[in-house]
């Protein structure tokens, strides 16, 4: 028995130096954060880190930082712990938007209220939120149909030129909004271009590369390519790097990766959106700090996404995925 | 003997004891680290706590099983997510949803006889071929999850069903319907083993098999009926658990299989076979989900679990040799 107790202090002694660096003092607010999955990818950890950054800077906030790891269980335990804890808000990026909505619904019967950050759960759990703060992918979609005229309008092709759409994975809302946000703002704004055709490609830039050289061989005119996010963007790219006819295509994404970053600075790839997981963070406490405060916010609390083309790059810094 | 039945109370006692090690220290850290004013040791957050070990819990009983027979079943993550979408997905086809209500015990039963034959699936391919278990279920663990992804690509399945999650909510007499069935299957899983037949051959086999062939045990046929045992308690675990979520990832599951497998060691069950017992896996499932809860509610890194894990696991397999070989020694003198 002896040696399991030494074993065990020894164990717990090592937690509490890494625990200790967590600090408590009385304040204000209380938020809790459940994550989806720090570490899996750059943006994710970049958010961590920011929100971390924010709370900090904020003496009226404390802040319970908790991360799923991308395990549905684990965040549903997380959110009754922090229900437990009687937090006075909690934040959550969905692991999966409908698996946590009782776990939501729970939340809201305790009274506290739920921001949803980054991506919505499913429209069944919208009476139990109380605020989403995350990208508009409807705006994203146009500001980049916007994107793409401005450019052909320079170019003195907006009255002929023909464009194709590489969409994200079907049923997924983000693609299903940028399509939408595209194909709406682009009559609008240049009315004589022509959208020839749609193709999924499953936010993968391999099956994106192979729907370009399928466009290629069918339409001998393209002037223009928008792709849901730059991870296809580069794809068609490269499609049209290979057929010999990159040159003449203005290229246009959203979700400014760090390949379309560095294409861009190529001069080989035009524009997109830039989406700041640094804003997205700061966007998700702000909302939560509001709700607490009683202040009036929309319920779909969007922050900025603004566009990035070969013009203006150099204000933005490169994107870390 | 007198040794013997120390040494063996030692072991299982150890997972209490470090229980209620973790105890005392979220209690006492709690109070300086914690940004939440309430307790650690509050009644409602203990009875949370055995709530939120239920989906591993229940898996590891039936891994202490397996264990205990020298076998080891790799594939509980493939087939706690492959039930958990034939439930939901159950529930949505037609003749089901005219049947309201009713369709939801039939969905319990599909996702159970999914898991059972799952199980039954490596159970013969144990026997009949003598393949190691390892080696089986690790290709199981793949083929498995390979389903899991054919059946609806990368997209989540879901279906919410609030009469379902109102159930798995409800508390009767105190205690969450997930403890319900952690609690009964552990109870039915220790008479199991504590009282039958088939329990002291499992702890025979796993001591010695070529001596429990001797001795007339039919061991394949055992070995398929813990195998199916295992695959109906996974997919137990999935109703369990998505009974209150409605909505199963593809990638769900996967990794249970190593927690599984964690706390049956924490619990003293011996990796090579013929020694184990349930209760103390129970204790080591509870150990791991009570540093979850600690470790957040002091506000520490959420990895810092897995460190720590890691760090007892090592520990106690470390104390289990010095135990056994302290006990050897001292029989030789």
């Amino acid at each position: 028995m002896k040696i399991t107790t030494k074993l065990a202090l020894a164990c717990t002694t090592a937690m509490l130096g890494t625990a200790a660096h967590g600090e408590a003092h009385s304040s204000t607010y209380t938020i809790g954060i459940t994550q989806n999955n720090v570490g899996v990818d750059s943006y994710q950890t970049t958010y961590e880190q920011a929100f971390i950054a924010a709370a900090e800077a904020n003496e009226n906030v404390d802040v319970v930082v908790l991360d799923a790891g991308g395990d549905v269980a684990r965040q549903i335990a997380q959110m009754e712990d922090l229900i437990q804890q009687d937090v006075d808000a909690i934040i959550i990026w969905p692991t999966n938007g409908e698996a946590v909505i009782p776990a939501v619904r729970k939340a809201s019967q305790a009274e506290i209220p739920v921001i949803v950050t980054n991506s919505n759960i499913a429209e069944e759990g919208f009476d139990f939120v109380a605020s989403f703060s995350g990208p508009d992918n409807i705006t994203q979609g146009s500001r980049s149909a916007e994107i793409m005229c401005d450019r052909f309008k320079d170019l003195g092709i907006e009255t002929e030129a023909q464009v194709v759409q590489i969409s994200g994975q079907p049923g997924y809302t983000t693609a299903i909004e940028r399509a939408k946000g595209f194909e709406d703002r682009l009559p609008e704004v240049c009315p004589d271009v022509t959208l020839v055709e749609t193709q999924p490609g499953d936010w993968n830039r391999e099956k994106s590369q192979q729907v370009m050289e399928a466009f290629l061989v069918k339409y001998d005119d393209i002037d223009g390519v928008y792709a849901g996010d730059d991870n296809m963007g580069v794809g068609a790219l490269n499609a049209a790097f290979a057929a010999g006819r990159a040159e003449g295509i203005t290229f246009v994404g959203a979700t400014n990766f760090a390949v379309g970053y560095e294409a861009m600075g190529r001069g080989e790839y035009w524009g997109s959106i830039y989406q700041s997981p640094v804003d997205d963070a700061e966007a998700a406490l702000q909302t939560a700090i509001d709700v607490l405060d009683g202040e009036d916010i929309p319920f779909l609390n969007y922050f900025d996404t603004p566009k990035i083309t070969q013009d203006n790059m150099d204000e933005f810094t490169k994107p870390v995925f | 003997m007198k040794n013997e039945t120390r040494v063996n109370l030692i072991k299982q006692g150890a997972i209490w004891a470090f229980i209620v090690v973790e105890l005392i220290f979220f209690s006492v850290a709690g109070e300086f680290l914690s940004v939440s004013d309430k307790a650690f040791m509050n009644f409602d957050n203990m009875l949370l706590l055995l709530k939120q070990s239920a989906p591993i819990g229940i898996i590891a009983l039936g891994m202490t099983i397996v264990m205990i027979n020298g076998n080891i079943d790799l594939s509980v993550g493939a087939t706690f997510a492959l039930a958990a979408i034939v439930l939901l997905d159950s529930m949505t086809w037609p003749f089901m949803e005219a049947l309201g209500n009713w369709a939801i015990p039939l969905a319990w039963f599909f996702a159970l006889t999914t898991g059972v034959v799952l199980g039954a699936i490596n159970g013969l391919i144990v026997w009949k071929t003598g393949v190691d278990a390892f080696i089986v279920t690790l290709g199981s663990m793949l083929g498995f999850r390979g389903l899991v992804f054919m059946y609806n690509g990368e997209q989540p399945t879901s279906h919410l069903n609030w009469t379902l999650v109102d159930f798995a909510e409800a508390q009767f007499l105190g205690l969450h319907t997930a403890t319900w069935f952690l609690l009964g299957a552990a109870l039915l899983l220790w008479l199991l083993m504590t009282k039958t037949v088939h329990g002291r051959n499992a702890y025979a086999i796993g001591n010695n098999r070529d001596a429990a062939v001797n001795a007339g045990i039919r061991v394949g046929p055992h070995f398929l009926w813990n195998f199916m045992l295992i695959g109906f308690l996974a997919a137990l675990s999935a109703v369990v658990f998505y009974s209150e979520s409605g909505s199963v990832n593809p990638n769900d599951g996967m990794l249970y299989e190593l927690w599984a497998i964690t706390a049956v060691v924490l619990g003293g069950t011996k990796l090579s076979g013929g020694y184990g017992s349930i209760v103390s896996t129970l204790g080591g499932v509870i150990a791991i989900q009570l540093l979850r809860k600690g470790l957040g509610h002091i506000g520490a890194d959420t990895e810092t679990v897995n460190l720590v894990i890691g760090l007892i696991l090592i520990a106690v397999l470390f104390l289990d040799r010095q135990l056994n070989r302290k006990g050897k020694e001292e029989l030789r003198t």
